[in-house]
């Protein structure tokens, strides 16, 4: 395990430092003037000017440059954003925790109705149930999120008004800002409207984790589908099956454990694939996460938000990548051992 | 090998012709193909055939529901949006902007991944190794965003998008071939040719790419269905094509104001992308079974 | 505790509903004590700051002048006469030179978790007020800008000598000549009264920026919390000098998508939504209603005559003929509103309807445009204003129109838009070509529109964004102010019109309502005759009669108990 960890450890400075490097030298591919772009003061004076410039020792070899640029990065200093002027480090430590919040409660959904679905279908492998839920998988694969999104809220916002359509919570209950995740910040408040808060929070997060929660869950569907194929197939369910032990205790003792394995060191993968999905329906359902932010900040052409954002971003898809390899390694024995790569 | 038909023989279908018996057989895979067919005319002949010119409004026809609502008109069969084009001319070009391009894109990158794939293929050590760890890290972005991500550093346009997701493909198309290459270098055939003397390029050419190019159409239809979804999002978006461009997720996104008066602006350009997609879908998920199939006969 | 007195099958039937809510999301039953005091507005876009003084932009006047502040005199009543305000009464002697107002004594300021103010509102405020424009060695005439653009396009500076303090509650005004708009100008939302103590009080605390970003004012509504882009949150003024507002918070949703805002307003999820689009689906759901505020403005297409190719007058003449601008109204504005002619609505007094009126001319405009040597066209750029106005619901559709009606004489045109304050201020460093905006009056004074719009002064520090300066035009204006004689006004102000038809800096496409659209519980007067809203007059009409039996903790600033 030690070794394991090693190897993580150096692949995520590396990955840290190459992405630091990339996010460094956009601001040079950004048009204008690149102490701008790395500290988005648009409106600095002349002594302002000069102020950052001795500040990212922009009169020094490039070296230099990327030495200052990384120490304002790891004192959490990411600029100031260009349209809003106000620090990038507030607004993301406003906003990712938002885009957390729903892409766990989507991953949620999404294993919660993938796996089992997927199940079902290895377990009738070839038969009626199994081509209607690869069927449905396939579908749900094929529709744009934005679209779902949209039908989601004509459907269910408008025509039922059972949900809410946009925001995490109705605009009239006040919550400290503690986490940023809005259901620890609700029950650690002392509003009288605690409850109610809470019941208005969950009932805004169902329809745009839903639809986040669709495609990732047809994956899930084909992932354990695959895993539990390969499962049953395996010698030991041949000798469970040998012993006399029943259909039942071959799968919920021995099968759904080992296909889950499989099936977990997916989920890494998985959860990148649903931040992204998870950008464009923060977009739809006003959700004030930082893809919005990210995406906006892309149309304003605000650079400093947009090269600070995507490293934040992309720091935390690395991140949870890696937890999840750690969360493999540990129930999985086997994956310890020599990774290579294929 | 030429030869002079003299007398009579079995005739053994070569490993493609195989796949297409078996493909062909499969009723709902060639529902697909034949749906991607009409697209792929549908793309080409968009000009030619579309009754009105997508970006010309007819003011005197603001708004107009498709032809089978009461209040429709059978010269625009689907209905005019908030300019007065005509939707169903719109969607046509459409078709040539978000399915035609991502079929572009998709052959570009194909050929550019499997020249760098075959080439690295052949090659053992240090370089080999980086690249692998450099293809794990990149395709463990989703290429949606790394399309973002490249757009937000070339800015958004049309164009800007279409090089993207161009690059966003070439490492899966990258890995795939080097990983299909390298399986078949260890077959006894490649061997046998290599006995012969032949180089290999030659090897390559002439034995192993017959054997791996429905593998890679297979890779080809997956990146094909993401690519229409990445070109529509990035539409959506308003990173991608720019107005008046009738690319669907665009015109979607121009729908959108008026949802709630004109749902076919929205409700269409949606059916339409779906529709791309689940045909894209559709014919990869008959070439990976029929791949099956013949791998068990 | 009103828990304790319920029995048990009433707790047990309470949890069931509570349960089955977090399960569906309907909760209308618990939430009614908090909605029915509370009205969220679904605004537009986030405002620059809190001080309307700042700023032309409707956005941040809608969001601070009439909701935090009072100016020393409104306008009142269907016939907009001036009315006292923060002053009770005022004289102006008969050369109209000095101007005196005596004013209230039972005003209060705010009390926030930022301020507690020691005093009430007395002249100082309304020195400290004027003079932070007025006087270029004020200390707080630098912060945030020194930019006055109101203030600065009516020759404010200018006009006024001196502001003078006659006792605690007298001040007057003197000024260098008579001016017939200058009471009206002081009605508007511009001409707010800030506190003097809090100003002191940040000066010492060396955060003087603070005072238009956390605003002190005596208005009816007190801020509470600000989140750019996202949602602005005030709560009422308790000890407000009238009648306190019916509501205790008002909350502004910022939702600069017009769909997001059609979206929360059909699904119940804000009170009030300003400019909606959809107006059809609006009218025919018997819980939401429509309605309409005529309003004295004009939306134009406005030309960078700084810029080529439109320092060229007779490429900006070839342009405005290739319009066709009914086409604009009826596309845009769905009908709703009259063509412009002119700069000046036809309502005003001071319209001519001898005005002439180019007409849609593409053959003509295409001569032209060989005249101007662009016989073979040209590449231009058209900057189309992000959100939603009343004088232009829609400016990115009229831009593709536009583009559609230019492409027949061979101009190209790109589409460019950016965030409001982006946009705003983009704008305002001239990086545009042509753009479309619009103007609403502040007051229903004409030179609200001729000074404002286009004259020099305002091309160097104000609104003029087409940076078109006439000496003859500056000239006719001036002399339109220095009378009063009606008639002799209206004659000035019909030669004004003809230099801007001749010279077209910018053509005038339409003179709309405002709209707004609100659900049937909501009552009261928003819209403003002239400027802004205002939800002091609003409250909610409960729809649902069952009274809640839990405690109603009162919504108030912590800080302030």
């Amino acid at each position: 395990m030690l070794t394991f960890t090693l190897r993580r450890l150096s692949l995520f400075l590396f990955t840290m430092l190459v992405l630091t490097l990339i996010s460094f030298s956009l601001s040079f591919l950004f048009p204008g003037d690149t102490v701008i772009n790395h500290s988005g003061q648009i409106n600095a004076t002349a002594t302002e000017l000069a102020q950052l410039n001795e500040a990212y020792q922009m009169d020094k070899s490039i070296f230099t440059q990327y030495g200052a640029y990384l120490t304002h990065i790891l004192n959490g200093d990411l600029g100031q954003s260009m349209a809003s002027q106000s620090p990038i480090s507030n607004e993301v430590l406003e906003l990712l925790p938002a885009t957390i919040e729903l892409s766990l409660v989507a991953l949620l959904i999404a294993m919660l109705v993938g796996i089992p679905l997927g199940f079902i279908a290895a377990i009738n492998h070839n038969k009626a149930s199994d081509n209607a839920i690869l069927s449905f998988a396939m579908l749900g694969y094929s529709i744009p999120v934005f679209w779902l999104g949209l039908l989601a809220i004509l459907f269910f916002s408008i025509g039922l008004g059972w949900l809410p359509s946009a925001g995490k919570i109705s605009l009239l209950f006040e919550i400290e800002f503690v986490t940023g995740i809005q259901f620890i910040d609700i029950l650690l408040s002392e509003s009288p409207y605690k409850w109610q808060a809470f019941s208005n929070a969950s009932s805004h997060i169902i329809l745009p984790a839903c639809v986040i929660a669709l495609a990732p869950a047809t994956i899930f569907i084909r992932l354990s589908r695959a895993a539990m194929i390969e499962v049953l197939a395996a010698s030991y369910i041949r000798a469970a099956k040998a012993k006399g032990l029943s259909f039942q205790q071959i799968i919920f003792r021995h099968a759904i454990r080992n296909a889950l394995i499989q099936i977990i060191r997916h989920v890494g993968l998985q959860f990148a694939n649903l931040v992204t999905l998870a950008m464009v329906t923060e977009v739809i359902f006003s959700w004030p996460g930082i893809g919005r932010w990210l995406i906006e900040s892309i149309s304003q052409r605000d650079y400093t938000a947009i090269q600070s954002g995507l490293l934040v971003l992309s720091c935390f898809i690395f991140i949870v990548h890696i937890l999840t390899d750690f969360i493999y390694a540990a129930l999985n024995p086997l994956a310890r051992g020599n990774h290579h790569g294929s | 090998m030429a030869r002079e038909k003299i007398y009579l023989e079995e005739v053994f279908p070569s490993p493609f012709m195989q796949l297409w018996g078996i493909f062909r057989k499969t009723p709902v895979a060639m529902v697909g193909f034949c749906c991607f067919i009409f697209l792929v005319i549908l793309a080409i002949f968009a000009p030619i055939i579309s009754p009105y010119s997508p970006v010309e409004g007819h003011l005197d026809m603001i708004l107009l529901p498709p032809a089978w609502h009461p209040d429709g008109n059978v010269s625009y069969l689907l209905g005019t949006d908030e300019l007065g084009r005509d939707m169903l001319s719109r969607l046509m070009y459409g078709t040539s902007l978000t399915f035609g391009l991502s079929f572009i894109v998709v052959i570009f990158s194909l050929v550019i991944g499997v020249v760098i794939g075959s080439l690295s293929a052949l090659t053992r050590g240090i370089k080999s190794s980086f690249l692998n760890h450099f293809l794990d890290v990149i395709l463990s972005i989703p290429s949606l965003l790394l399309a973002i991500i490249i757009v937000a550093i070339l800015g958004p346009g049309i164009s800007n998008t279409v090089w993207a997701i161009a690059i966003v493909f070439i490492p899966q198309f990258i890995h795939i071939t080097r990983y299909a290459v390298k399986e078949e270098f260890r077959k006894d055939y490649v061997l046998a040719s290599r006995l012969d003397g032949a180089s290999n390029f030659r090897i390559l050419y002439y034995s192993v790419f017959p054997n791996i190019v429905e593998r890679l159409m297979s890779q080809a239809t997956l990146a094909q269905s993401a690519a229409i979804l990445d070109i529509a999002t990035l539409g959506f978006l308003g990173l991608g094509a720019q107005i008046p461009l009738p690319e669907w997720g665009a015109i979607l996104a121009n729908g959108l104001e008026h949802f709630y008066i004109a749902p076919w602006t929205v409700y269409l350009p949606g059916l339409a992308i779906l529709f791309a997609v689940v045909a894209t879908n559709l014919v990869g998920e008959g070439i990976r079974h029929a791949l099956k199939l013949r791998k068990e006969n | 505790m009103a828990v304790l007195t319920m029995n048990f099958k009433s707790i047990f039937s309470l949890t069931l509903a509570s349960l089955v809510s977090i399960l569906t999301g309907c909760n209308e039953g618990n939430k009614l004590s908090l909605s029915e005091r509370s009205i969220i507005y679904c605004s537009e876009g986030s405002p620059e700051s809190f001080n309307p003084q700042l700023s032309t932009s409707g956005t941040t006047s809608d969001a601070s002048a009439k909701q935090l502040y009072n100016s020393l005199i409104v306008y009142k009543g269907k016939k907009n006469t001036l009315g006292p305000a923060l002053a009770r009464s005022w004289h102006v002697t008969r050369d109209g030179k000095k101007i005196t107002f005596y004013l209230r004594k039972d005003v209060n300021f705010h009390q926030t978790s930022y301020f507690t103010p020691t005093r009430l509102f007395n002249a100082d405020d309304v020195l400290f007020s004027f003079n932070r424009v007025l006087d270029k060695n004020h200390a707080f005439h630098h912060v945030s800008g020194g930019q006055y653009p109101f203030f600065q396009s009516v020759k404010f500076t200018e006009l006024v000598e001196k502001v003078e303090k006659i006792n605690d509650f007298t001040v007057r005004f003197i000024l260098k000549r008579n001016d017939s708009s200058f009471l009206a100008n002081l009605a508007t939302d511009y001409a707010i009264i800030l506190s003097e103590e809090y100003g002191q009080s940040l000066q010492k605390k060396k955060k003087p920026h603070e005072i238009d970003i956390l605003p002190i004012g005596t208005g009816p509504f007190k801020l509470k919390d600000y989140r750019v882009g996202s949602l602005i949150r005030f709560y009422r003024h308790d000890e407000y000098w009238q009648e306190k507002a019916k509501i205790e918070q008002l909350v502004f949703d910022i939702s600069p998508s017009k769909t997001t805002r059609l979206t929360k307003l059909l699904a119940k999820e804000c009170d009030v939504s300003s400019y909606p689009i959809a107006h059809k689906k609006i009218t025919e759901r018997s819980d939401l209603t429509l309605e309409s505020m005529t309003s004295l403005n004009v939306g134009y297409f406005g030309f960078n005559t700084k810029k080529e190719p439109f320092d060229n007058k007779l490429v900006r003449q070839a342009i405005s003929l290739a319009i066709n601008k009914q086409a604009l109204i009826d596309t845009v504005y769905q009908g709703q509103a009259a063509r412009a002619k002119s700069i000046l609505p036809e309502t005003s007094w001071a319209y001519d309807s001898e005005t002439p009126e180019l007409t849609y001319d593409p053959v003509r405009a295409k001569s032209l445009l060989e005249v101007a040597g662009y016989a073979q066209g040209f590449t231009m750029d058209i900057w189309a204003m992000p959100v939603q106005r009343a004088y232009n619901p829609n400016a990115v559709t009229m831009a593709k129109l536009i583009q559609a009606d230019l492409k027949k004489i061979g101009v190209e045109v790109k589409i460019i838009t950016y965030e409001w304050s982006t946009f705003l201020r983009r704008l305002s460093q001239g990086e545009h070509q042509s753009f479309l905006l619009g103007w609403t009056a502040d007051h229903p004074d004409p030179d609200n529109f001729f000074t404002p719009m286009l004259s020099c002064s305002s091309s160097e520090k104000g609104s003029n964004r087409t940076f078109w300066c006439n000496k003859e035009y500056d000239q006719l204006l001036q002399s339109a102010l220095s009378t009063t004689n009606m008639t002799k006004r209206k004659s000035y102000y019909a030669k004004a019109m003809a230099i801007i038809n001749e010279e077209i800096p910018l053509l005038p496409i339409a003179h709309s309502k405002r709209f707004q659209a609100r659900g049937v519980d909501v009552e009261g007067k928003i819209l403003e005759n002239f400027g802004g809203i205002s939800f002091y007059d609003v409250a909610k009409r409960s729809i649902n009669n069952d009274v809640n039996t839990l405690a109603q903790p009162e919504i108030a600033d912590k800080a302030s108990n």
